[in-house]
């Protein structure tokens, strides 16, 4: 990406699912377990909540990445929510490929109740590849003047 | 508009320490609709409480937002002290500053502004909140009890004597399942029929309990608290009510069968009891093996019941079909054995004298086929060198059971013993791979088997059984001494693994209740909450919820009876109501949604739009997600609020 | 005529020829052509499968690397060649980072993409035992054959998954359509101690002498197998016994391809069959020299 700013912050908006990926973030809470503030965290049911066109609307919206975050597959508290939300993922992907955004910027990850540390190291990592990527300027590279 | 509090809470110096709390009340008291915003030490504790009771009276709010702790710790507190306030629950929001924001970023700035940024989606949810109701369900007071086992037999009687009407569903012409097929029980040799017995007649007899034989569960619509179940029944042919049990019948019966009771060892005629203490203490005339009913071929036991009986034989009896309404369904339905010819390694099914721990049980019993005594099967000679394999067919992950039994451990040594006292001069080897003997007394009584004389322990595994000779040639091995090792043994007992009831896949799709990965009902979790399927209404009782022994079945089964209890104990039952929703007149009828449902929840009104039974919906909101024309919402979790909270974050 | 490309393995070259040409004899008569594949070298019998070392992995990884250039499916005779490349095929498909490396130290790439089979499932699956049965043109009159099967041919039987384990079935199946009596006995699928004949020679006896034993106690009057290792060690079992020459009981051992030539008509000549063989597929009577016990 050409503009890089000086010191630029991502911003991720984390759809959280709250039986497992949720708690998982407590857990690296209460284990005192640090990583970056650029997740802002978004508690829903289960990650089969999250209709794609949400996560389309956080990067309009202004979001550099998208991260949801589910039970491991055969763990979900609701059977198959996760499996759900892994098709619609695997669709979205390739709307994010025609659209020209790259696939680093919107991730799927399971974490369950007990991974803290994995939760950390999940947003550690996303933070730093958007940080390489730039901001997305959606209104730039994105939207088309009607 | 609402008017809406926000109360941030320093809890100590754990929010406090990271997190600049005047600069959170000052930007939060800024943000739409809020009308007050005010900070706290501990808004947990008693003075903190009464705060928000005393703000709420005060300023007239109609919502609040606790920026404090995870949900996870003190939602359900803040949420009720809203509603002692006077407010409904669901607008009651709590934003965690703490175990997402001071605890885990390191600048103070950042994690500052984190904080504000969650307080505001806070506030957004909140402002769009309905407040709902819960759903009350009505609940039918009495409960369905599958499978009339020792956890079935003990599920009924601890519902019965709580005073509530219970069905007891038994496939068989009896109740007392397997263990009624036991000889003894260890680790104390109590006769198992002496202590199972009183149970069966107990239930017999109890006012409460109704007792369905020969019956199966053909379909299951409703939910907790309201279960419709329709039963299909076979018929007897034999009037439970007027039999004697004199078995004038049988004697004239001309049609012989294998016995399942003692697993093909032994005939029965197609008019039999399964055995003496069979609860209903009344006959049972097996259609399938019967020589015709349609049209008569025989009517040899009529005749018989009709000149020395109670003439209670009805050969025109048809099935019957009870349709019930149930609050509850306990699952008890038991275990079956792992098809042992499957473990080709040991020969069972070619050669006779292998057998598997169960008819080994029957032959011990004194009800048995041998009347108590040991025998081969292949000459009815006294066995002298008897092997016992563990784990036959279990811990293999490759090419049969992964997991373990837990019982067989047990109830080898009870075989072994039993063996060295029938026969004095015999020898007995066991081949084991670990001993588990984790219950009361458990330990104890294997040390006591390990230390007779004439019975040896091996550890080690069999690698092949071939006959010569008429010998069973048992090779092995004993890592202890690492040498191989050569039986020639007369008998063989294989100690196979419990696999759930071949009803169970049939049973669980009626239900709705899942099974897990090797076919026993799941429980909703592992640790915390065994006696209940993920399935609300549903409980699970025994070991067709995973292998354990008899104890465990029976404190199984009283919890799960207490869990039915305590669902029954209020003529109604409240849902949480933040449930999906169809609003009618955006609904194409595409039906996307509803084959997404693991509730089945959704479904096509009589108008072809999709319907949510708010009673089923679990609210996980996957079928929101899927719907093209934005009709189905989550209340309380709707687009519109998630879209407000992704702008609380971007902006 | 349907081809199917063929890995005879450095065995069937050399000390077992009578295994590679009676089997190329059956093929030309059932109605199909063994292809040798090009670039053959060595699999490395058992020791590319013993540890994780991925050096021992790479010759079998060329072979069927080059075997990919030609066909998808690749056709074994001897047990041990189609126990090595059947699980190098298996393993190749499974374990990624392992098989880039192999890969790249090959300069040949294979992903898993040939199936290894065994002549006995060209039998089987592709023309099928009643087609077989209908080429027999001088049956055998009962006579009693074992089957030995050794262990590569079934284990693993996780990844083998060539017949059951502890109860195989498909040789008996072949020889009863030749119209053998295939004889049952509880060593037919005992380790015959492989390379054991060359690292400590004198623990083959007990152990390739116990299969003997248990055959013959059953009735056999020889042996069949697919593997040129089974029969040398079956073989020399029995001479060992006897101080290194040949006892009066001695039981020999015949590959299936050899039995199946004979009931198709081929001549023993070219099938290879020497004159012990011979007598005992005749069946003479035992009583013939020294009169052994059955």
């Amino acid at each position: 990406m050409d503009d890089l700013e000086e010191g630029f912050e991502p911003k991720i908006v984390g759809f959280l699912c709250r039986w497992c990926s949720y708690a998982g973030a407590d857990l690296a809470g209460t284990s005192r377990i640090k990583y970056p503030p650029n997740i802002n965290p978004i508690r829903v049911n289960c990650s089969g909540r999250v209709d794609p066109t949400l996560v389309i609307k956080a990067l309009a919206s202004g979001a550099d990445g998208v991260l949801i975050a589910g039970c491991h597959p055969g763990d979900c508290h609701y059977t198959s929510g996760n499996i759900k939300t892994l098709r619609r993922f695997k669709l979205l992907q390739k709307l994010l490929d025609q659209f020209g955004i790259e696939r680093e910027r919107v991730r799927l990850e399971w974490v369950s109740a007990s991974e803290g540390e994995r939760y950390a190291r999940v947003v550690r990592r996303m933070t730093e590849d958007i940080r390489s990527l730039g901001p997305l300027n959606w209104k730039k590279r994105v939207e088309v003047l009607a | 508009m609402k008017r809406v509090g926000v109360f941030v809470c320093h809890c100590g110096l754990n929010i406090a320490g990271n997190v600049n709390i005047k600069e959170v009340v000052d930007k939060a008291s800024k943000q739409q609709d809020v009308v007050f915003a005010v900070d706290h030490k501990y808004l947990c504790s008693e003075p903190g409480q009464t705060l928000i009771k005393d703000s709420i009276r005060q300023h007239n709010l109609d919502a609040i937002v606790v920026a404090a702790c995870s949900p996870a710790m003190h939602e359900a507190t803040f949420k009720t002290i809203a509603q002692l306030s006077g407010l409904n629950r669901y607008n009651c929001e709590i934003a965690n500053i703490r175990e997402q924001s001071s605890w885990v970023h390191e600048d103070l700035g950042k994690a500052t502004a984190k904080a504000h940024i969650t307080v505001h989606q806070g506030i957004q949810k909140v402002r769009l909140n309905e407040p709902l109701q819960p759903i009350t369900v009505p609940v039918t007071r009495k409960v369905l009890v599958i499978g009339g086992g020792i956890a079935g037999i003990r599920a009924a009687l601890d519902v019965a004597n709580g005073g509530y009407q219970v069905y007891l569903v038994e496939k068989s012409g009896t109740i007392g399942g397997r263990m009624a097929q036991l000889s003894e029980t260890f680790p104390t040799l109590d006769c198992s029929t002496c202590i199972l017995g009183p149970l069966m007649v107990e239930v017999f007899r109890h006012p409460n309990i109704k007792l369905l034989r020969l019956s199966k569960v053909e379909e299951v619509k409703g939910y907790i608290g309201n279960f419709k179940v329709r039963v299909r029944q076979e018929p007897a042919y034999v009037d439970e009510v007027n039999c004697n049990a004199c078995g004038e019948c049988a004697k004239a019966c001309p049609a012989q069968v294998p016995n399942e009771f003692d697993f093909g060892l032994t005939w029965r005629k197609a008019i039999y009891t399964p055995f003496a203490q069979a609860v209903p203490p009344a006959y049972v005339l097996d259609a399938n093996n019967c020589l015709g009913l349609l049209p008569q071929a025989c009517g040899e036991c009529k005749k018989a019941c009709d000149k020395f009986g109670t003439s209670c034989i009805d050969l025109d009896a048809w099935p019957r079909t009870h349709e019930l309404e149930v609050g509850a369904i306990i699952v008890s339905t038991g275990y079956e054995l792992y098809d042992a010819t499957k473990l080709t390694e040991y020969g069972y099914g070619i050669f006779p004298d292998v057998m598997t721990s169960m008819e080994f049980e029957r032959m011990l019993s004194a009800s048995g086929p041998t009347t108590g005594e040991i025998k081969r099967p292949s000459d009815g000679q006294t066995p002298k060198e008897i092997v016992f394999i563990q784990c036959a067919g279990q811990r293999e992950p490759e090419t049969a059971l992964p997991y373990c039994s837990k019982i067989c451990c047990m109830y080898t040594a009870r075989h072994a013993m039993m063996f060295r006292h029938k026969v004095p001069e015999g020898q007995a080897y066991v081949f084991y791979m670990d001993i588990r003997a984790g219950g009361k007394g458990y330990e104890e009584f294997v040390k006591r088997c390990q230390e007779e004389k004439g019975l040896l322990y091996l550890r080690g595994r069999v690698a092949k059984v071939y006959e010569e000779d008429g010998k069973l040639i048992v090779k092995g091995v004993d890592t202890l001494s690492g040498k191989t090792v050569q039986i020639n043994a007369d008998l063989v007992v294989l100690a196979v693994g419990m696999v759930p009831s071949s009803e169970s896949h049939n049973l669980a799709s009626k239900l709705k209740a899942s099974l897990d990965a090797n076919g026993f009902f799941s429980e909703a979790h592992p640790k915390l909450r065994p006696l209940e399927s993920p399935t609300a209404g549903i409980f699970l009782a025994g070991a067709g919820q995973s292998p354990k022994d008899i104890p465990e079945t029976v404190a199984q089964a009283s919890g799960a009876a207490g869990k039915a209890l305590d669902l029954l104990s209020s003529p109604t039952l409240e849902r949480e109501p933040t449930v999906a929703h169809v609003v009618g007149e955006l609904c194409s009828g595409c039906s996307m949604c509803i084959p997404l449902c693991p509730y089945d929840a959704l479904s096509l009104s009589s108008e072809k739009l999709a319907e949510v039974s708010e009673a089923l919906c679990e609210g996980c909101g996957t079928c929101i997600a899927s719907c093209p024309s934005g009709a189905l919402t989550l209340r309380n979790l709707t687009d519109e609020q998630m879209v407000a909270m992704i702008e609380a974050i971007v902006e | 005529m349907q081809s199917y490309l063929y890995f005879p393995g450095c065995s069937l070259r050399t000390v077992a020829r009578d295994f590679d040409r009676s089997a190329k004899a059956c093929a030309h008569a059932l109605g199909f052509e063994l292809k040798e594949m090009q670039g053959q070298l060595c699999c490395g019998a058992v020791l590319s499968n013993v540890d994780d070392n991925l050096m021992t992995k790479a010759g079998p990884n060329r072979i069927l690397a080059r075997a990919t250039q030609e066909d998808h499916t690749l056709v074994t005779l001897c047990a041990g060649c189609y126990n090595v490349l059947k699980r190098t095929g298996l393993h190749a498909k499974l374990a990624s980072s392992s098989q880039q490396k192999i890969n790249t130290f090959n300069e040949e790439t294979f992903n898993g993409e040939v199936d290894v089979i065994h002549f006995l499932e060209i039998l089987r699956d592709r023309i099928g035992f009643d087609a077989v049965e209908r080429a027999v043109k001088a049956p055998f009159k009962g006579l009693h054959v074992g089957a030995y099967y050794g262990c590569l041919l079934l284990r693993p039987s996780g990844e083998m998954k060539f017949d059951d384990p502890n109860r195989p079935s498909i040789l008996e199946n072949l020889l009863s359509r030749l119209g053998c009596t295939p004889i049952d006995y509880p060593a037919r699928t005992d380790c015959c101690g492989s390379y054991l004949s060359i690292s400590s020679p004198g623990n083959i006896q007990p152990i390739s002498g116990a299969i003997i034993r248990s055959a013959r106690s059953c009735g056999a009057k020889l042996l069949t197998v697919s593997c040129p290792l089974c029969k040398y060690n079956l073989e020399s079992s029995q001479l060992l016994e006897s101080n290194g020459s040949v006892p009066d009981d001695f039981l020999p051992i015949v590959y299936f391809t050899q039995l199946l030539g004979l009931a198709l008509g081929l001549h023993p000549q070219e099938l290879e069959l020497d004159q012990r063989q011979m007598l005992a597929i005749r069946e003479t009577p035992t009583l013939l020299i020294g009169g052994g016990k059955k």
